[in-house]
């Protein structure tokens, strides 16, 4: 058995705001990721997924329990460059430029033999001249991107990452990502697009109220709480001005088979029933539906 | 090593093992020089800097060849000069780090092998390399236009500027970590016009403006750097004693360095 990229047990973080008032961000979190593993933290915002991460790479200390990353603490892991992370807000200077940018994050790793390398593999080259303030949001991200690869780490932490990216760029980043994971680099990346983790996660990790709902395959947790659906397309005569014919409707309900129903199309629920179902307040989980 | 890494089948073979990787050292020299490179070409900031001061002076030192203690008028306007443009040099530095850091950027940093004290002796080297900028260039200025002064005038001024500006960095960051947001450095500096007036860097100030000024915090770290060449007397009568300067330049050291520690403890406490 090799050591756990990661490896989580009572973690647990307490916020004060503005007014004083204390929240719970992370209550009890348990988490172990094998390297190797793609696995997404979905949850919607608040759910504590970011206080998480930032407790994964060491950016803030939590109150209980304790955090492991490839058998030592997560700062140690991070100046040994074996985790790197792309952060959801802030991180870059608007008035470097996209190759100094780069090129100053990369000295501070001691790894400026990687620029060339980070810069091609995230999209860069015809940017690296570019001031930062002038990039949109998906540019952003993908120099972000650029910057977690610098140290070549074998655990990438993704928190957000196609924030501000439209469909064409979050499919390339995704992409991109996908060549990485193949490379055999352990992925954990936040998100809410459930899509996201539907596409591209092997596991997902469901975040409410600070606490972890459900940790299971993707396709598991789809169907445990998704089941399965049944698509038809009713025939012509039954579709009026105003919608399906309710008559033709109650007919279904009585009986399938004599109603001429053609292209029946059998598919996987989405991960957005089950999402729906496990983060709905005041319902116990499974019964939204 | 490093080629294995980017390859794949390599990559695989050594992310499953246990083994510990040689931490790489950060070169901070590589870094610094970049950040450097980034502040001298921020136009507006590098106005203030060098362009202000070095107007001003042809304004008010250029032709002033009455006496001044061993020199005359115009060097005595050079020093005050170089001296502000000194002293905006390190308040924008050490203000846009704070700001950096508040802003973001220090997350990304956090994420680096680099300790916190690398990124302050980092940020400290340059800032004095941007403060060294208006001092030489208004001192070349000086020299060739007529600021004279004894031979030991030039050296001590000259050292007391460019030293004792460190004194401003620490009031910008406690400046921008006490108001933060983009504008801090902006607000830091623009402080430091208004400071330079009561502080009797720009025009000699007499009567109850010279008291009130006296407890201001460029009035010491000026005074310190114009005494080889006035021995403490001032352009409109009177003299000051060397404790004086000294006194009003470590009590403002002291209370910038305590805003500055509790801002620190409060962006802290935030995160």
């Amino acid at each position: 058995m090799t050591t756990p990229a990661i490896r989580a047990t009572g973690l647990r973080k307490q916020f004060r705001q503005a007014d004083g008032t204390p929240v719970l961000a992370v209550d009890d979190v348990d988490l172990t990721v094998h390297p190797g593993e793609i696995v997404a933290f979905l949850g919607p915002n608040g759910a504590g997924k970011t206080t998480t991460v930032d407790m994964l790479l060491g950016l803030t200390a939590p109150d209980a329990g304790t955090v492991e990353v490839y058998g030592t603490s997560p700062g140690e892991a991070v100046r040994q460059g074996r985790v790197s992370a792309v952060m959801q807000t802030g991180g870059l200077l608007n008035d470097f430029t996209v190759a100094e940018t780069v090129r100053a994050i990369a000295a501070l790793h001691g790894r400026s033999d990687r620029v060339e390398v980070v810069i091609e593999r995230a999209h860069l080259a015809e940017l690296a001249g570019r001031r930062v303030e002038a990039l949109s949001g998906g540019e952003r991200q993908r120099l972000k991107f650029a910057l977690a690869l610098l140290p070549d780490p074998d655990l990438v932490v993704l928190d957000e990452p196609t924030t501000g990216m439209d469909v064409g760029a979050r499919q390339e980043f995704w992409q991109a990502m996908r060549a990485d994971a193949a490379l055999g680099r352990t992925i954990v990346f936040a998100t809410h697009y459930l899509a996201e983790a539907d596409e591209f996660a092997e596991r997902t990790v469901l975040m409410n109220h600070g606490r972890i709902v459900h940790d299971a395959p993707t396709t598991d947790v789809r169907a445990a709480y998704g089941g399965r659906t049944l698509t038809f397309r009713p025939p012509a005569g039954a579709v009026g001005a105003d919608g399906i014919d309710a008559d033709w409707l109650g007919q279904v309900h009585r009986a399938l088979e004599p109603l001429g129903v053609t292209d029946v199309d059998v598919s996987a629920a989405s991960l957005e029933a089950a999402f729906l179902a496990l983060t709905a307040d005041d319902q116990p989980i499974g019964a939204a539906r | 090593m490093t080629t294995a890494l980017s390859a794949g089948t390599g990559a695989a073979a050594t992310r499953t093992d246990d083994g510990v990787r040689p931490a790489p050292r950060p070169r901070m020299a590589t870094y610094a020089r970049l950040d450097l490179r980034r502040q001298l070409r921020d136009r507006i900031g590098m106005f203030f800097v060098v362009g202000l001061p070095t107007f001003m002076y042809l304004v008010f030192g250029i032709g002033s060849a009455d006496p001044v203690g061993s020199g005359n008028v115009a060097m005595y306007v050079m020093i005050s000069m170089a001296a502000y443009g000194a002293v905006t040099a390190t308040t924008s530095v050490a203000g846009s780090a704070a700001t950096e850091q508040v802003m973001g950027w220090g997350r990304q940093l956090g994420l680096t092998p680099m300790r916190p004290v690398a990124f302050v002796a980092a940020k400290a080297a340059v800032a004095m390399a941007v403060a060294a900028v208006p001092v030489l260039a208004i001192f070349a200025i000086g020299a060739a236009t007529g600021a004279r002064g004894h031979w030991s005038d030039w050296v001590l001024a000259g050292a007391l500027v460019w030293l004792g500006s460190v004194h401003f960095a620490v009031y910008g960051l406690a400046v921008c970590l006490a108001f933060r947001g983009p504008n801090a450095p902006g607000i830091a500096s623009g402080m430091i016009v208004i400071l330079a007036f009561l502080g009797n860097v720009f025009t000699p100030m007499s009567g109850f403006m010279l008291d009130l000024g006296r407890f201001t915090p460029l009035y010491g770290y000026v005074a310190l750097a114009r005494f080889p060449l006035t021995d403490g007397w001032l352009p409109v009568g009177g003299r000051d004693p060397l404790w004086l300067p000294v006194a009003n330049v470590l009590a403002w050291t002291v209370i910038f360095g305590l805003v500055a520690l509790w801002g620190v403890r409060r962006s802290r406490a935030r995160t």
